[in-house]
């Protein structure tokens, strides 16, 4: 059987093509191992960039708690930080930046703000980070959610901070990809029905047809154990 | 003028009300030492100013020392959750919650830098953000008559920021990850520079690696071993687990004080 958080490693890592400049930020330890993952296997030419402004770490350090920290930047070979990496997006040059949120809906409209009311809130969350600025500058915006149910993805968000470049969303039971503005599913993880899929989610599914995604390949399995023995990317699961 | 003064000193220069910059990311290189301080001190009303915050943040709001915060994002990554005392002053309306794009905490601080009231952004037209905060507004391009949204200068009356090294004339230099640090010393009308270790007056000038910071922008040095504690400080010190857990059992602000006195992590 595999791990949720194995296939969603590779599912994110597999959106990553050869030569792309790649952002996550804070609290992004899978999209940071699916990076890591990508520049070991299919995608060496990927730009690796974070906020620590370690461009490209040679033999990063994974840090437990955090996905900002040192251990990006100490075997980098040039520092760009947070701000240059946003620059960069401003610009046009920024080809992925994996983001997250608390609400999405089948527009790709993403919320990581607020329950309620903005001013005197149900439920403060975190904040979408660099997400209002990101999700319409970069190529491709791509959405990691460890969560998917019906309040998770949902017919309405109740805030919309950021709309734009949504091009994928990979959760624990799928993968939907943009089309024509709309989400649809691309493919669903092994031993997933689309019952299942359809029952969490709150907004009618789309699709041409039902794949499952790809497990980890046989490289990919080894990658990942060399690239995160400490399986931090399991860390969004405990 | 002596800059090098010890901890208490410096933060009592910092008034109630006033608008601070916090230095470092979430549990990387926050100025921990003094934001306690600014418990200890008891100070109300600051208008926190931070890209990503965690425990400084959360600490500020379970002490009762925000206003408000204008900040990216406010969480412990992963592993220590959520920010549960600033959601929880946010919720109850005892601290408003200023959010920014981080990119938008960047771009006030670079208008500040530059002099300048407000700077242009792109992206941020589309995020029910710009609408419902007044420190947004859509300026027109006068050149091309582009339509893009804009922020408001952010200039902190003073930013607090934690070295790994610094001379007693202000001088500091981060090894390592610099987050914002650098640019909230320009933005900001003055700086607290903590550090880690305090070396001698002609240490930079035999150096390669320059300090980030220069003297002439930096009113108070401390010399705060462990400053960052328990967070991160690259090259010094590892997150002390321990302490973020215990720091986040701790039910009020009286608990918070308590847990201080003792003097947990030894500054």
């Amino acid at each position: 059987m595999v791990r949720t958080c194995d296939i969603m490693a590779v599912a994110l890592a597999r959106l990553i093509r050869n030569g792309d400049t790649v952002f996550h930020g804070v609290s992004s330890h899978l999209p940071m191992v699916a990076v890591l993952l990508a520049k070991a296997t299919h995608a060496p030419d990927a730009v690796y960039l974070n906020i620590p402004g370690g461009t490209d770490p040679e033999r990063p350090v994974l840090q437990r708690f955090t996905s900002a920290g040192t251990g990006l930047w100490d075997s980098a070979c040039a520092g760009f930080p947070l701000m240059e990496v946003f620059d960069l997006s401003m610009r046009g040059g920024l080809d992925v930046a994996f983001l997250s949120g608390v609400q999405f809906d089948s527009r790709g409209n993403v919320n990581a703000s607020v329950i309620g009311d903005y001013r005197r809130p149900k439920v403060r969350l975190p904040g979408g980070a660099g997400s209002a600025v990101l999700i319409p500058t970069a190529k491709r915006a791509v959405i990691w959610r460890t969560k998917h149910d019906r309040r998770t993805f949902t017919d309405k968000v109740d805030f919309v901070t950021a709309k734009g470049n949504v091009s994928d969303i990979v959760t624990p039971l799928c993968c939907f990809t943009m089309y024509e503005g709309e989400l649809i599913l691309k493919s669903i993880h092994p031993g997933v029905t689309i019952d299942k899929v359809a029952e969490n989610t709150a907004f009618p599914l789309r699709y041409f047809d039902i794949v499952e995604t790809p497990p980890p390949n046989a490289e990919e399995e080894a990658a990942l154990r060399r690239i995160d023995p400490l399986d931090l990317r399991n860390l969004e699961f405990l | 003028m002596e800059k090098l003064c010890t901890l208490s000193e410096a933060v009592s220069r910092i008034r109630d009300g006033m608008t601070v910059g916090l230095g470092g990311n979430t549990l990387n290189r926050a100025p921990m030492a003094a934001v306690f301080e600014l418990i200890r001190q008891g100070k109300r009303n600051l208008r926190l100013v931070k890209t990503a915050g965690a425990m400084d943040i959360d600490a500020l709001c379970l002490a009762g020392c925000a206003a408000s915060v204008d900040a990216g994002f406010i969480s412990y990554e992963t592993e220590y959750g959520l920010a549960q005392r600033y959601r929880r002053s946010v919720q109850q309306g005892l601290v408003q919650a200023n959010e920014h794009a981080c990119y938008t905490v960047i771009s006030a601080l670079r208008a500040a830098s530059y002099g300048i009231p407000f700077m242009p952004v792109r992206g941020l037209k589309t995020s029910d953000l710009r609408a419902v905060n007044d420190y947004f507004a859509d300026v027109t391009d006068p050149f091309t008559g582009e339509k893009l949204a804009a922020v408001r200068a952010i200039r902190p009356d003073v930013s607090i920021v934690h070295a790994q090294v610094a001379d007693a004339r202000g001088n500091a230099r981060f090894d390592g990850p610099k987050y914002e640090d650098v640019l909230l010393s320009r933005a900001s009308a003055t700086v607290i520079v903590t550090a880690e270790r305090i070396v001698g007056e002609s240490f930079f000038a035999g150096e390669r690696e320059k300090a980030d910071i220069p003297h002439f922008l930096v009113s108070a040095v401390v010399h705060a071993p462990h400053g960052a504690s328990p967070g991160a400080c690259p090259g010094c010190y590892e997150p002390d687990g321990e302490a973020v857990r215990a720091f986040l059992q701790l039910p009020d602000a009286g608990a918070l004080a308590c847990w201080l006195e003792r003097g947990r992590c030894g500054w």
